[in-house]
């Protein structure tokens, strides 16, 4: 079997913060991501979906700890930390950000900034690397022109899709999308993510799309993973989330949407995530799940396989202790 | 031409407050119970004598008068006459200004050149202990009056390092036989090292807290971790996209403390007996030169206007999006 | 498209989660609290101070006396004992610093809630007066206006006091500016609350935490211009105030008496009060306007250890089909 483009193998990443408190973000992700596939990675703000795929790429603080692997193409970037994953920011994984209004510094042009990575990994320089800024604004529905003008010239969609450009400058293999359509109004929304999913056809580019809004990766992705309180509950094909959830929190969450297919009603979750200063020895969803019984609060349930590529981490899977419930 | 709007705005701005500041200056003087000459001490100032220099210099006439004349003499270069010397405002001031000028650039450039250093260097290692000494001592030296350090290092360091604290040059040079221009520049130069160092390092504080905090501002913005995701070093990053548009809040906010510096130095050179216009101020408040003292005065309001003007411009110069 | 999750708001898993650390982000909660009880222990002892310990000018042993087991600070350059006039200084120090800071407030508060206030021309007008002012350099005019009016007290608070108002004023327009668009304030409006109760009811309550830091700020600031008039001689010959003593150690000639004890204590005190006051207004305003720490950016690196004992593990069998179980009251909606 190929190996997949990006496998993530039970990575944790800690927060020092002040009082001597650790904060322990993200508690042992796995995952997988072929070449061209475009995934989800879905979840409640503050799951921490934002610090997985940062810690992806090293861009995380100095009070940030690291632990786990990530093998690209099979070799772990994250052996050596910040030695081993620089080499390959921009080059093979390229990110756009939140709210891609403010990825582009305002005093500087817009070709100036997607000609920076090109010339400072020696993918082109000088005349040749600007032609190529334009072209790649081209790709993005922006005329060439544009790449002398400033990024308050344009405007918020046009900043996204710029940024967006500007990912491809050392055409990567994976890109990685924290929430670009959050703040964006619905039409520009709808061409952002037509585009990306147009740039992940066309270009075999991988797409790892982080968001809280579940009728975007819907419309996006064919894989997905549920992430929870720093875990991952569950992982599958959307349609297998939807219509055969392993895990009560996939259900819930996919039910508390509406219009993701076009009816239901809005079921909110009562209570909130736990507190992630402190191990949590069982289930991190037991105190709010609707399907909690004897072992979930106290034994941590095992990360199953549920069926093909299909994942999820509930008591309810194991038959040994499905008897019981 | 971009912003051609913006830049006339600023010129007429800086237009508008020379006239308030020649004003001001006008009716801060005119407003003295009695007036300038009545409280004039000098040797010769016999009544007759106060009344026909009042006469003389218009005092007697009617305030509208007297402030006509006054701009019309100022659009001419006249700043008046000293009330102690027989001479022009402006030929006293001068050599004085020359002096203050080569001094302050002097303690400016030091603390320009740390301040910039340390501000950077604290924000880049936020947390750590060399943010913490460059905080720290940012606020220390911001927080000392300038004439007292000026004592201090007087009192402490002079000593230490043989320079000398006061006045522009040595009185022994060039009596026994003529000093060569270097030995005179190196004395010049001995002479000003304390004063600058001692308006420098109260700057420096100041510009060290503004640097800091200008850069923790930039780094902390999305473009700055898009440029580390883009794959550009640490330094790379602080430098093309922490520093570049840090210099946006850093203009501004070392234009706010020009008024600081055109003023902090006046006790500074009073206390080093240094030769330039603020040791003339100080000299002139004490014998009430009345047309010293406000000549000076305007010079300064002048100096500082056109600076935050120069400032302005070189705002808009750093900054694409002004176009208004 | 809305957020399905409307249950709680959960805390940023981020470095800014705990809710302490904003404030902690340049100067901590710590530094001011003992900014604060700086200040006010040396408000103390220029309050009490003055009552223990009689007229501190009178001479009491010879010029410039070194320190002894009597007089801890040594004599200053008219034999009058050091400590007593620190401790009389604080109250003049303070009392222009409080006084001043006091008129500025009031000057640059009615200027600034007016013209955020009303906006359209008053505003304008009223920011063109202050912009002007801005300009104008504040120690040099400062110096002017006491050398033409000063030697009293009452004056020097009132040169300083009119000197600062522009920053004063700003701040307050920028507040009461964002603060009458918010929605309750237009609700009173619209239930018919004149102006003025606008301003007192609603609108000043709001900025006052704001005008809190501003005046510990602008005590600094006019403390240290008292140091500035004293010390050109411009200051009431009758108060001791520490400008006033740093003065007096540079005419008497402490220098040359070597007599450190007169020239370092003052000096000291004002850095003291004024890095006090400094970092207390820095405090209160970061906590009211919390810049956002540096979460995510780093221009230093993560670090990488070792796995934590209990791993997320994948056993290698496989689980029958969908038991249903968890998934049983699904199905909402219907296909694509």
């Amino acid at each position: 079997m190929n190996e997949p483009l990006i496998r993530v193998e039970d990575l944790h990443v800690w927060f020092d913060l002040k009082g001597g408190v650790e904060l322990h973000a993200v508690r042992g992700v796995s995952f997988a991501l072929e070449r061209g596939e475009r995934f989800g990675l879905v979840g409640e703000s503050g799951c921490g979906k934002t610090t997985t795929i940062l810690a992806l790429m090293g861009l995380l603080p100095p009070n940030a700890s690291v632990a786990g692997a990530v093998y690209l193409d099979g070799e772990n970037i994250l052996e050596h930390g910040e030695e081993t994953v620089s080499p390959h920011r921009w080059k093979d994984i390229a990110m756009i950000f939140q709210g891609a209004m403010n990825a582009f510094n305002p005093v500087k042009t817009v070709g100036k900034q997607i000609v920076e990575p090109m010339e400072l990994h020696e993918v082109a320089e000088g005349k040749e690397a600007w032609k190529r800024a334009g072209e790649l604004l081209e790709t993005v529905g922006i005329s060439a022109n544009r790449t002398r003008r400033y990024p308050h010239e344009f405007s918020g969609g046009m900043r996204q899709r710029a940024a967006i450009a500007m990912s491809l400058a050392c055409s990567p293999k994976v890109l990685l999308a924290d929430e670009p359509t959050t703040a964006l109004d619905v039409m520009v929304q709808a061409q952002i993510l037509e585009l990306l999913v147009g740039l992940s056809n066309d270009f075999g580019l991988s797409l790892v799309l982080v968001t809280h809004d579940l009728p975007v990766v819907a419309q996006v992705c064919e894989q997905a993973a549920v992430m929870y309180a720093g875990e991952i509950m569950e992982s599958g094909t959307l349609d297998g989330l939807y219509h055969d959830p392993r895990h009560p929190y996939t259900r819930l969450l996919f039910a508390a949407t509406p219009d993701l297919y076009g009816e239901g009603e809005v079921v909110s979750i009562p209570g909130a995530p736990p507190r992630l200063d402190r191990e949590i020895p069982g289930c991190p969803f037991a105190p709010r799940c609707d399907r909690t019984f004897a072992p979930c609060p106290d034994v941590k349930p095992r990360y199953l396989v549920v069926g093909p590529d299909r994942h999820a981490a509930c008591h309810l899977n194991d038959p040994a202790l499905a008897k019981a419930s | 031409m971009r912003g051609a709007n913006y830049v006339l705005k600023r010129l007429a701005f800086a237009v508008v407050t020379i006239f308030v500041a020649i004003t001001l200056n006008f009716v801060l003087f005119r407003a003295v119970p009695g007036d300038a000459v009545q409280s004039l001490r000098c040797r010769q100032c016999t009544i007759q004598f106060k009344a026909a220099l009042r006469e003389e210099l218009g005092l007697d006439q009617s305030k509208w008068t007297q402030y006509r004349v006054y701009l019309v003499n100022l659009a001419h270069g006249d700043l008046g006459q000293s009330l102690r010397f027989q001479d022009s405002v402006w030929s006293e001031l001068l050599p004085s200004i020359k002096n203050t000028m080569a001094m302050l650039a002097l303690g400016t450039l030091f603390s320009i050149v740390f301040g910039v250093i340390v501000g950077v260097i604290s924000a880049w290692r936020r947390g750590t202990i060399a943010d913490k000494v460059g905080l720290w001592s940012g606020l220390v030296f911001y927080s000392m009056p300038p004439q007292w350090l000026g004592l201090m290092i007087v009192l402490y360091v002079a000593g230490a390092v043989g320079l000398p604290t006061s006045g522009i040059k040595d009185p022994t040079l060039g009596i026994l036989g003529d000093a060569s221009t270097w030995t005179l520049f190196v004395d010049r130069i001995r002479h000003m090292i304390l004063p600058a160092a001692t308006v420098g390092l109260v700057l420096y504080g100041e510009y060290a807290l503004i640097v800091r905090s200008a850069m923790l501002e930039t780094l902390g913005e999305d473009y700055a971790l898009t440029a580390r995701a883009k794959g550009l070093s640490n330094w790379a990053t602080v430098w093309r996209h922490g520093l570049r548009n840090a210099l946006l809040p850093i203009v501004t906010l070392v234009a706010l403390s020009l008024g600081f510096i055109i003023g902090g130095f006046i006790t500074v050179e009073y206390v080093f007996s240094y030769p330039g216009i603020g040791l003339q101020i100080v000299e002139a408040i004490d014998q009430r030169d009345f047309p010293i003292l406000q000549g000076a005065f305007l010079l300064l309001a002048l100096s500082v206007i056109l600076l935050n003007l120069l400032a302005d411009l070189l705002y808009f110069k750093l900054d694409p999006r002004i176009t208004e | 498209m809305s957020s399905a999750f409307t249950a709680a708001e959960a805390p940023e898993v981020t470095a800014e989660a705990r809710p302490g650390f904003l404030r902690t982000a340049i100067l901590g909660e710590r530094q001011a609290i003992v900014g604060i009880v700086v200040i006010v222990a040396f408000i103390l002892i220029g309050v009490i101070g003055p009552f223990v310990t009689g007229d501190p000018k009178a001479k009491v042993g010879p010029v410039f006396q070194p320190p002894s087991g009597s007089h801890l600070l040594g004599l200053d350059g008219g034999g009058a004992d050091m400590v007593k006039l620190l401790v009389n200084g604080a109250r003049v120090s303070l009392l222009v610093g409080f006084a001043a800071a006091f008129v500025s407030i009031l000057i640059g508060g009615v200027v600034g809630v007016l013209a955020g206030f009303f906006g359209g021309k008053t505003d304008i007008a009223l920011m063109r007066l202050t912009d002007y002012f801005l300009v104008i350099p504040d120690v040099p005019l400062m110096i002017v206006a006491a050398a033409l009016f000063g030697r009293s007290l009452r004056n020097i608070i009132l040169i300083i006091g009119i000197i600062y108002w522009t920053t004063t004023a700003r701040l307050l327009r920028a507040q009461v500016k964002s603060i009458r668009e918010r929605i309750y304030v237009r609700r009173a409006r619209a239930m018919g609350a004149g102006n003025s109760r606008l301003i007192f009811r609603h609108i000043l309550p709001q900025v006052a935490p704001l005008v809190v830091a501003n005046t510990v700020l602008l005590v600094a600031t006019a403390i240290f211009a008292e140091t500035f008039i004293t010390f050109l001689g411009l200051g009431d010959p009758s108060a001791i105030s520490w400008g006033r003593l740093i003065e007096n150690a540079f005419t008497d000639d402490a220098i040359l008496n070597n007599a450190w004890w007169a020239i370092v204590p003052p000096g000291v005190c004002v850095a003291i009060v004024v890095l006090a006051a400094t970092m207390t207004g820095a405090a209160i305003e970061e906590a009211l306007n919390p810049r956002l720490a540096v979460g995510h950016l780093s221009v230093r690196r993560f670090r990488m250890r070792a796995l934590p004992s209990i791993g997320r593990v994948e056993p290698p069998a496989t689980l029958p089909p969908s038991t249903g179980a968890a998934g049983a009251t699904s199905g909402k909606g219907t296909k694509r």
